[in-house]
């Protein structure tokens, strides 16, 4: 199983520190269409690009795990970022990315990738204190 | 395992100086329940209120419910694991306060919701508009990590609740619900023609504001696991999400959960109940395939012929719903699926974020998307700023004469995907 992984991700406070990183000048949606382009060049999807409540989906911010290697593109990841865009655009179609909290959106998405990083078990408890 | 969990109805509840039940009527000591919480040294400040159903009080961002209770007669009292020392949970017996719900505030993030109205349209889509509220608003110290903060506001919410249950400790029960389960061998023998069907629970288990918690272990380190109906109905599962209004299972719900107990009053009769199996909803990819593998595997091991899950949450647990669903049905296990869906303000759209043709047997709890109007409330317990995020959705939801319009994802247990909500299906 291939461990190295790749943090896209458009939240300033996530930090090299975590690890190798290609950052999105954009917003949540524009996260997920580079995660998507990464998908079909054959990188693994590691963590799953939504959230787990609607009001996440409001987030100004979004970090995704993929996989830094590169091998045949997979259609259970591909379909899953697919129909996660799609997820995306119908449920805030109707409304505002809430920039009010954008600060507190930050940190939880923060905390919430640290958690998929330890899922994942590349980097040890050690670093992710060290980072905290 | 054999657990009485004997209702006190409670009709009203008031402050005073000696805690106790008469006449239905439910006495706490404010000031009692500030000085047993301001223990923490984590803890800054608690304010206690009541709401009552009815009045035009609206509680905002509410983080937990929890029903008060004490045990009378077994060991397990409280949370074990949390608040109380760790025992085995699912036997004795239990006075309920019924009626009364311990609700807790505190916004440990601005972006939190959770919003329960005692009255008008509001009041309709919430169970706990019609529970006698005892409102603690916990305020923690400055400079807590995350982490600690959610910790120190969730364990004041048990312990509050531990602490006012004692004033049912020498009530007169009316209702006793008697719950009494053998082991899967034994019941399997007094019902041997009857089909075996398991629920599994699923439980948010993703991080910071994002976990669930059984005997005080966190579900996001646990692999799927058996546990006996009892053991939930008797305060082993607690929550700990604080951003799916809706659909987030709270303490509460847990202790009552609904599938649970229908479960239960046809086992015997037309089903063989064997357990509950907890089951994580992870992050990545990679987690959610173990945890659905598991899942199925423990299904199969107790040879079952049916089961019914259980959501929690929206979007990534969409799809640990309909891996685990799959699989099942692929082993030839009929599976039942309860969920909420968000299917657009008209109830239109695709509802899951995720599908499979093997979902022949869903139950919808609801749409979350649903778009209810909230009219002014002339008190509010907690959070102006809440109000705000809360009336912030889009262009145009809030209305000239304070009145606001949200979605019911901001409500809590609007769309309660274990069933425990307002709501019911209709079909055509």
């Amino acid at each position: 199983m291939e461990h190295a992984f790749v943090v896209v991700t458009n939240n300033p406070l996530v930090g090299k520190d975590l690890g190798e990183m290609k950052f999105v000048e954009g917003s949540y949606e524009d996260v997920l269409i580079k995660v998507r382009d990464l998908v079909y060049e054959g990188h693994q999807l590691i963590s799953h690009p939504l959230g787990a409540s609607m009001r996440m989906l409001f987030s100004p911010y979004r970090s995704v795990l993929v996989g830094a290697e590169r091998s045949e593109t997979s259609e259970v990841y591909a379909l899953t970022i697919e129909s996660s865009m799609d997820t995306f655009r119908r449920s805030t179609a109707n409304r505002n990315v809430d920039h009010v909290n954008a600060d507190d959106y930050a940190r939880i998405d923060l905390e919430l990738l640290k958690e998929a990083i330890k899922e994942h078990g590349i980097i040890q408890r050690e670093k992710i204190q060290e980072v905290q | 395992m054999n657990l009485e969990l004997r209702k006190i109805e409670i009709k009203d509840v008031v402050f005073g100086e000696v805690p106790g039940v008469k006449d239905g009527v439910l006495t706490v000591c404010k000031q009692d329940i500030i000085d047993e919480l301001m223990e923490d040294v984590n803890v800054k400040s608690i304010k206690v209120d009541i709401a009552k159903p009815g009045e035009k009080t609206r509680i905002i961002p509410v983080k937990d419910v929890i029903q008060p209770r004490i045990k009378v007669e077994g060991k397990g009292n409280g949370f074990p694991g949390v608040t109380s020392e760790m025992v085995q949970l699912g036997s004795g017996k239990v006075n309920v306060l019924d009626g009364v719900a311990v609700v807790t505030i505190g916004d440990i993030v601005g972006f939190q919701e959770g919003v329960i109205d005692m009255w008008g349209e509001g009041a309709k889509w919430t169970p706990f508009s019609k529970t006698l509220n005892i409102v603690v608003d916990i305020e923690p110290v400055e400079g807590l990590d995350p982490h600690t903060h959610e910790a120190t506001v969730r364990v004041a919410g048990l312990k509050a609740a531990e602490f006012i249950g004692k004033a049912g400790k020498e009530a007169e029960a009316g209702v006793v619900d008697k719950y009494e389960m053998d082991d899967i061998f034994t019941e399997t023998s007094k019902y041997p023609d009857l089909p075996k069907v398991a629920y599994v629970e699923m439980l948010i288990s993703q991080g910071l504001l994002h976990d669930g918690y059984i005997y005080g272990v966190n579900s996001g380190k646990i692999l799927p696991t058996l546990i006996h109906p009892n053991e939930e109905l008797d305060g082993a599962v607690i929550s700990g999400n604080c951003v799916a209004a809706c659909d987030k299972i709270t303490t509460y719900q847990h202790q009552n959960n609904s599938a649970i107990l229908d479960l239960y009053n046809r086992h015997g009769k037309d089903i063989n109940f064997v357990g509950v199996i907890l089951t994580p909803e992870l992050t990545t990819l990679e987690g959610k395939f173990r945890t659905c593998d598991y899942t199925a595997k423990l299904c199969r091991t107790l040879g079952v012929d049916g089961v019914v899950v259980s959501e929690e949450g929206y979007g990534n647990p969409d799809s640990d719903l309909l891996m685990i669903c799959k699989r099942l049905e692929d082993s030839g296990i009929k599976t039942v699926l309860i969920t909420d869906e968000c299917s657009g303000w008209d109830g239109m759209s695709q509802p899951l974020a995720d599908t499979t043709p093997e979902a022949v047997a869903v139950i919808s709890t609801g749409n979350v998307s649903h778009v209810v109007e909230l009219e002014p409330a002339d008190r509010v317990i907690g959070s102006a700023e809440a109000i705000a995020t809360l009336a912030g959705g889009w262009e145009g939801c809030l209305k000239e004469d304070g009145s606001m319009v949200c979605e019911l994802n901001a409500v809590i247990g609007a769309t309660s995907e274990i069933g425990y909500h307002n709501l019911t299906v209709e079909l055509y």
